[in-house]
């Protein structure tokens, strides 16, 4: 084998520009030498303002346009990325872009079980499909796939969205047989309610009583266990679905 | 346009320079999986390979055409013709 030229390591994360995305840009900025590419879908403000705070930090990275549901933009984005920069190795890849398009499952529509899918299952495929070539051939990686209590248990109302994450729980298991040889872990991470734009609307007053901690969880504690998983140090832990929720699901 | 002689020289160099291989174990009737002891996965190295020294880039039903080292020839000449 010829000697492995040493390359500048990037961390990617979907939907990186706000909520637990945001935090965990972040938290890898704290912890990590990671270059940081911050992938957002329209809200180009946040991400900016992430972006921001990396570099405040001691960090750099820069922004990455595309909608992870789309397998064609993902593509060419990525690709020409890759181009672009012949002297880098995405070594993190942190699935965390999803949606939610709440219903009873009586009312919901086609086109809402389809968007769900579509970018929280399929946005997985994508993304991860793309680079795990890249991955295979530096011989290191980590994939993080954020998923959710919901696709562990399953949430009334969530259908969609705790199908969705329960396939990609099923694919980080399976994912993480295929190339653990190769010093890739892939393994997932299951927010219970944590304190975001996606947890707005739901009565957090209410809800805390069935938490035993009684509290929703903050951005900045996943984040922790996300920057953990990235790092070496969790190097023996792979294929597995951790639980961050306060108490709600064991 | 190479030829065939050429492809088969640069593909060799590359098979006993990163793949490890003995030179005397090349021959085009020798089965490739088992001549570069690949695993499932090692066939992205060779992917890489044949990328880097010939700018195509084989995929998964090339490698299903592909047995023996001739076979290996064969499939990067047609994909580079």
């Amino acid at each position: 084998m010829k000697e492995k030229v040493e390359k500048i390591k990037y961390a990617l994360v979907t939907g990186g520009s706000r909520g637990i995305g945001s935090a965990i840009c972040i938290q890898l900025a704290k912890d990590s030498n990671y270059k940081l590419l911050i992938n957002y879908k329209g809200n180009k403000e946040a991400a900016q303002a992430t972006l921001e705070k990396v570099i405040e930090l001691g960090g750099s990275g820069e922004l990455l346009q595309f909608d992870v549901a789309n397998a064609e933009q993902v593509n060419s984005v990525l690709d020409s990325w890759h181009e672009n920069h012949k002297d880098a190795v995405i070594e993190v890849v942190v699935n965390n872009a999803g949606i939610t398009k709440d219903n009873l499952f009586m009312w919901m529509k086609t086109e809402d079980w389809k968007s769900v899918i579509d970018t929280s299952l399929n946005g997985f495929f994508n993304v991860t499909n793309n680079l795990i070539q890249k991955l295979l051939v530096n011989r290191y990686g980590r994939i993080i796939n954020m998923v959710s209590v919901s696709g562990l248990k399953g949430t009334a109302g969530q259908t969609n969205y705790s199908a969705a994450k329960g396939a990609v729980i099923a694919a980080t298991k399976a994912l993480a047989q295929e190339v653990a040889k190769r010093k890739i872990t892939v393994n997932a991470v299951a927010p219970g309610f944590i304190v975001s734009d996606m947890t707005n609307d739901l009565d957090e007053k209410e809800l805390k009583k069935m938490i035993p901690i009684n509290r929703f969880g903050k951005a900045e504690e996943v984040a922790h266990l996300v920057s953990f998983l990235a790092s070496e140090k969790s190097s023996y832990i792979t294929g597995e679905v951790i639980n961050i929720n306060g108490g709600i699901y064991s | 346009m190479m030829d065939k002689e050429e492809i088969i020289k640069k593909t060799n160099e590359f098979l006993i320079d990163e793949f490890e291989v003995d030179e005397e174990d090349i021959c085009p009737n020798a089965n490739l999986k088992e001549t570069l002891e690949l695993d499932s996965l090692d066939y992205v190295d060779l992917v890489v390979s044949v990328e880097s020294n010939f700018n195509v880039k084989l995929n998964a039903d090339d490698f299903a055409e592909i047995e023996t080292l001739q076979d290996f020839y064969d499939v990067i000449e047609k994909k580079l013709n």
